[in-house]
């Protein structure tokens, strides 16, 4: 197909093979006149830009030469600076050669012309360069007069040896392709004389001594050192020759097809089975010398074409110069010329002013492009596929971590000879190689059910104190009485506790209580403030409440009946009326009383005094009395300073039963998480942990933490895989199936198992039961991908609506309509495999998870100003109710070493009860930090 | 420890003449190939075994490229030719048969690769006339043709498809109702371009073109995606060089090139492995490449695999500087 064309009478040189762009010169012809009868020679730069569908070249620069044109060439000479472009020799008349910068062309820069000389006689229609050395240039003009030039010194040229005999024109010089010394000359009266310049002689002289061979052309092989063509311009001997110069007597072959003498060839330097022709039978062809047969033919034009080139950087490209004035660039790969042919008419169409070049008024019809021409522009393709298009070598990944590759095994260049290689290679690559170490010490962990010391590695291997913190939690999850472990994680010891309630009691209760500022400057325990409270540690206040409780100073039996309180009090009293009676404590702050009235009034009363008493009582304390006393554990949780977070966790591990317990602790995660702040963020884990949230744990995880690479997934997926464990072996069953995050990075780190070809590991990361789309694509996949490993085994359904392709037998109505694959697309549902969960703010009011099993959905954190160190009282009915906590209650699986607190307000004494418990963590640090007012340690230093 | 790559199944095709392409379907199960014998051949390398399952004949001319279809098609596996003809070829009950052929183009058909399967059954095939095809299943044995001309001047030699992306892929769309896909692929030719199509309103439209090979554009590949919003394309080249292009905004239009690197030849191949994170690029100095991207963003090769002994050698310091 036709790529370019421009109008000119010129000769042409396409820039060399490395050049990039591609830029094709045109010189004016000498040979030629147009009807202007003008002799004014022009040397033009045009950019051949395939990348712009149309035909326009776009002319880059322009000069004025002395001389027009025969012969025209592009070589590499000083492309060693980078701004260089090489050098265009022109042959002109009078024996005239020129050279120019084609930077300077390009640049309009002064001075284009470097080097000019006249030692030849007659036109120089005959230029090579050598193709090793790039300062080598062979010419040939009349008098069988051939010179050698080094462009390093312009003047002075060498002769290849002694003028042959006769005296004749040269037609062609041509370097050898593979020898450096070897030129040959072509001569119309059809020898060619092949010179080696070591010997300085002609060493052969090759001729079929018919005395028809005229010839005009002439080139090597680009491959075979010792193989030629010559093409005979005579119309009686219309045919190319093959000299093998190692039997010069006659032709190897001769390429018969042309009607009329042949005018050009040039032969393909990326294949040399492809070798093209331009003759006076107004025919291209394009020949594989090997065969002898036309693999490509360009329809017949009006006109000659004089001359024929390759382009050397773009092998499926050539240029033809015709003597109608045009150059045209063609394509051998085939294709349809009818776009380019209407935008030419249009171009032609549009040349004349809008159509309307008379000023008629009347509008040109559109030009209608005969059909006939639009039927010949549909040229075949090359008949045999050439070299370049040929892909020898290849490489293609495939699932589980496969390479594919194929080709070559002999270096490249030595292809003619070589037969090729039939093997594929299927190689497994494995590169994540830390990853699979640590990879397969889970499984092994996991296997083994040694989950403890697999912590305990992780313990003591982790490099952050966050990071050892979460391992400890994981394996206090995984141990009896994990409750009360935890507890003492977050710094809360009842053998501590009941220590320094002794040596409390036993020295006296401080005179004073520490003032809230004193122990705010107190730098060592910042992290010990508890719920609202940046006061004394709450149990010892309780102890002091307590005591303030019991009655004192009690004497003698005194009914007052006076109209004072006192007196209405014993009145109300000696009448009943316990609700009265208690009205007026609580109006006199008698609190005291009103509480001990209230206990004797009934449950009722005492409901209703308590939360009198807690309505007027705020004392920095009393939140906290209030919640635990009314069973308010969501109010904590809600209101909290977060930075109390871990006491807050302690209350609820303490109080809370199990169903709430994981609730509130979600709750609390939630809270921490809203945050937006990391170190918050890594607490909130911690609370999942607590509440064995897998899910949660992994959603907050990733907001944080970076889990694209393998390690890092590794890292995640560790505590995912240990906490769900420790779940499962308090349940007694399966944990329950993966949410859509965890299933997300499940679905990725067995991806990545399979990638480093464990197949049958990765598998047994992807939970059965989960119906999560990607875990059972990837089941699917990996069950067949393990072929006849996993034969005993059921597999697993096809988790795609599958589509039958072809014509269908029996009609179906998934078929009709012509919308099966779009139908089928829409049912495997919006669900995209790889598509991550980026815009994952959290927003705990989204119930966007309902496939969570055994989770509550979480409610709006109600949004409140939390300021450090202020009371806010708790909103008594936001959130989901709190169930109440029933007397005697079963106690929860979940808590399996711990007592059922069962009156509330016993806390202190369920704490102490229940102190016997397991010293394995952290007991050195709470002990050794026991202090009468300090119980709480800091947890980082855990 | 260093990567490795061992060689687990060596395949004797008995191809005739040279091999243009292998690929494994999409359970690694089966391996296909085609030559320029015109033949394409189907093994069974499950368990490092290699049965012949499928000798398949039809084409005319050498046979460039085979792509497997996903299975919820079937067995199906496209083959592009120089005889310009793309095949189908189906399995039914163990047979392996022409189910479509596509004469459609004007000179030899160099690149074909099927669609993310949620789209349906698409297929693309770049030619050398210039053209792209986009072939759809339309149900019960019918196929519509799309037709992009002149999509690359002198011929497109690659193409290859974007990983299904939703816009706000979050929001479940509303039951029974087709998603919303953005459909692209890129495409590489013998107009050293790289070209981004993308499908508005049933009609393709180029997107992007991607300018920085000085020569044709062998072979381009569109990373699957890993669940980052980054796309990324590899394009590989005569001139020697693999650019890495990556677009970071949803719109699809700032891309940006990297260098990978420049080999001293021919660049024909790069394949990017399911994960997404290596990149094998195959070249005619005989030599396999893979490559992967280091924490700051540089690709560093990280095996040289020899074809035929598979093995891997270390690179070192100074080979890599040298590369």
């Amino acid at each position: 197909m036709k790529l370019k064309e421009i109008e000119r009478t010129a000769a042409q040189a396409w820039s060399p093979a490395n050049n990039h762009p591609i830029y094709l010169a045109t010189g004016t012809s000498a040979q030629q006149l147009d009807a202007s009868f003008s002799t004014n020679a022009t040397l033009e730069i045009f950019e051949v830009d395939f990348r712009d569908p149309s035909l326009d070249l776009k002319q880059k620069g322009t000069l004025p030469a002395s001389n027009r044109f025969h012969k025209l060439i592009w070589g590499n000479f000083g492309n060693g600076s980078p701004e260089s472009s090489g050098v265009i020799i022109g042959g002109g008349d009078n024996g005239v050669l020129t050279m120019y910068s084609v930077h300077r062309i390009l640049a309009s820069k002064s001075e284009p012309v470097i080097g000019q000389t006249e030692k030849h006689s007659g036109p120089v229609r005959a230029l090579d360069f050598n193709p090793f050395q790039s300062n080598l240039l062979a010419s040939g003009a009349n008098d069988s007069e051939i010179f050698i030039w080094d462009l390093n010194n312009f003047s002075v040229p060498m002769t290849p040896g002694a003028k042959s005999q006769p005296h004749e024109d040269i037609s062609v010089v041509s370097w050898n392709r593979q020898v450096q010394h070897i030129l040959s000359s072509a001569h119309p009266s059809g020898k060619a004389v092949v010179w080696d310049l070591r010997k300085n002689e002609p060493i052969i002289k090759v001729s079929d001594h018919s005395n028809r061979m005229h010839c005009s052309g002439m080139a090597w092989h680009p491959e075979v050192a010792t193989q030629l063509v010559l093409s005979s311009e005579d119309d009686r001997l219309p045919v190319i020759q093959i000299w093998d110069l190692r039997f010069a007597t006659s032709p190897l072959s001769q390429l018969e097809g042309h009607t009329r003498g042949v005018l050009s060839v040039s032969w393909c330097q990326a294949d040399p089975e492809l070798l093209l022709s331009s003759a006076k039978d107004n025919r291209i062809l394009c020949w594989n010398p090997n065969m002898g047969e036309v693999v490509y033919e360009l329809p017949i034009r009006s006109q000659w074409c004089f001359d024929v080139q390759w382009c050397p950087r773009n092998p499926s490209v050539f240029s033809a110069a015709t003597f109608d004035g045009w150059i045209n660039i063609y394509s051998v790969m085939g294709g349809n010329l009818e776009a380019q042919q209407k935008t030419q008419a249009d171009k032609i169409s549009s040349s004349f002013n809008n159509l309307d070049p008379f000023g008629t008024g009347q509008i040109l019809p559109p030009l209608q492009v005969p059909e006939q021409v639009a039927q010949t522009t549909l040229i075949p393709p090359l008949k045999k596929p050439p070299k370049w298009i040929r892909r020898p070598v290849g490489v293609s990944f495939a699932f589980g971590g496969k390479l594919i590759t194929f080709g070559l095994t002999k270096a490249p260049g030595q292809q003619m000879q070589q037969t090729y290689p039939h093997q594929v290679f299927i190689s497994q690559v494995t590169t994540e190689t830390e990853f699979l170490l640590r990879s397969r010490e889970l499984q092994m962990a996991l296997q083994s059910g040694n989950l403890l010391d697999y912590c305990q590695g992780k313990i003591q291997t982790a490099k952050l104190p966050f990071d050892e913190n979460l391992w400890n939690f994981l394996k206090v999850n995984l141990e009896q009485e994990s409750r009360s472990k935890l507890l003492k994680l977050l710094g809360y010891s009842k053998e501590d506790l009941q220590k320094k309630i002794t040596s409390c009691l036993s020295n006296g209760i401080p005179d004073k209580q520490p003032l809230p500022e004193a122990n705010e400057t107190n730098a060592a325990q910042p992290d010990q403030l508890l719920i609202n409270s940046s006061d004394a540690v709450a149990a010892v206040s309780s102890s002091a409440f307590f005591d303030n409780l019991i009655p004192q100073n009690i004497s003698t039996l005194e009914i007052p009946v006076t109209e004072d309180t006192d007196g209405l009090i014993s009145q109300a009293l000696l009448l009943g009326n316990f609700e009265s009676a208690v009205e007026l404590c609580m109006q006199a702050e008698r609190f005291a009383d009103a509480i001990i009235l209230a206990i004797a009034g009934g449950e009722n009363l005492l409901r209703e005094t308590q939360k009198h008493y807690f309505a007027k009582q705020k004392t920095k304390l009393s939140v906290l009395l209030s919640s635990i006393v009314q069973q308010k554990w969501q109010d904590i949780v809600c209101t909290c300073n977060l930075q109390s977070w871990k006491e807050a966790l302690a209350i609820l591990l303490t109080y809370s039963k199990h169903e709430d317990y994981t609730q509130l602790c979600d709750m609390l995660g939630a809270r921490l998480e809203s945050e937006g702040d990391a170190g918050l963020s890594n607490d909130a884990c911690l609370c999942y942990i607590s509440s064995g949230n897998v899910e949660r744990l992994v959603e907050c995880w990733v907001k944080n933490h970076e889990t694209s690479s393998p390690l890092a997934l590794q890292d995640l997926i560790e505590k995912v895989m240990v906490l769900n464990r420790s779940i499962e072996m308090l349940q007694g069953t399966a944990g329950p199936a993966p949410g859509p995050v965890l299933a997300e990075r499940i679905t990725q780190y067995a991806s990545l198992l399979a990638s480093q070809g464990c197949l049958a590991a990765a598998m047994d990361y992807l939970p059965r039961s989960s119906k999560e789309l990607l875990i059972e694509q990837l089941r699917d996949r990996l069950f067949h991908a393990q072929g006849a490993n996993v034969g005993d085994q059921q597999p697993p359904p096809f988790p795609y609506t599958r589509v039958n392709v072809g014509v269908i037998k029996h009609t179906s109505p998934a078929a009709k309509g012509g919308s099966a694959p779009e139908g089928a697309a829409s049912k495997t549902g919006p669900r995209h495999p790889e598509k991550p969960n980026y815009q994952s703010s959290f927003a705990p009011s989204a119930p966007s998870q309902p496939s969570v099993p055994s989770l509550f959905t979480p409610q709006p954190v109600p949004a409140m100003s939390m300021t450090p160190h202020h009371v806010t009282p708790p909103q008594a009915s936001t959130g989901p109710q709190t169930g109440v906590y029933s007397r005697g209650s079963p106690y929860p699986q979940y808590n399996l070493g711990l007592v059922p607190a069962a009156i509330s307000g016993q806390g202190l004494l369920y704490l102490q009860r229940t102190s016997q418990l397991s010293e394995r963590l952290g007991s050195s640090e709470t002990s050794s930090s026991s202090n009468c007012c300090c119980m709480s340690t800091d947890i980082k230093h855990i | 420890l260093p990567p490795q790559v061992s060689v687990i199944n060596t395949v004797d095709t008995s191809h005739e003449d040279m091999i243009h392409d292998a690929q494994m379907d999409y359970y690694g199960t089966r391996l296909a190939t085609c030559s320029s014998d015109r033949s394409v051949k189907i093994f069974d390398v499950r368990n490092g075994g290699q049965i012949l399952i499928a000798d398949l004949r039809g084409h005319e001319g050498p046979v460039w490229q085979v792509a497997w279809a996903h299975p919820m098609y079937g067995n199906i596996l496209a083959s592009c030719s120089y005889d310009r003809k793309v095949i189908v070829w189906k399995e039914e009950n163990g047979t392996w048969e022409k189910t479509y052929e596509y004469t459609g183009h004007d000179s030899s058909v160099n690149s074909v690769c099927w669609a993310p399967h949620d789209y349906g059954l698409i297929l693309a095939c770049g030619s050398s006339d210039g053209a792209i095809s986009l072939l759809s299943y339309t149900g019960d044995g019918q196929w519509e043709v799309k037709k992009i001309s002149n999509a690359h001047t002198i011929g497109c030699n690659a193409v290859s498809w974007a990983p299904a992306v939703v816009p706000g892929s979050l929001i479940e769309q509303p039951s029974g109702q087709k998603p919303n896909y953005i459909k692209r692929f890129a495409s590489g030719g013998c107009d050293n371009l790289v070209k981004i199509w993308k499908e508005e309103d049933g009609q393709w439209k180029e997107e992007q073109k991607l300018e920085a090979h000085s020569d044709w554009v062998r072979d381009v590949a569109w990373a699957p995606s890993i669940g980052l919003p980054t796309s990324t394309i590899a394009s590989c080249s005569q001139d020697g060089r693999v650019f890495i292009w990556t677009c970071d905004d949803a719109s699809g239009n700032s891309w940006s090139p990297k260098l990978l690197h420049k080999f001293n030849d021919v660049v024909w191949h790069v394949s990017w492995s399911i994960t997404a994170n290596i990149l094998a690029v195959s070249g005619g100095d005989n030599k396999v490449t893979l490559w992967k991207e280091s924490v700051d963003g540089l690709w560093a090769c990280i095996s040289d695999v020899n074809k035929g002994q598979g093995g891997v050698s270390a690179i070192t310091e100074g080979q890599q500087n040298e590369q």
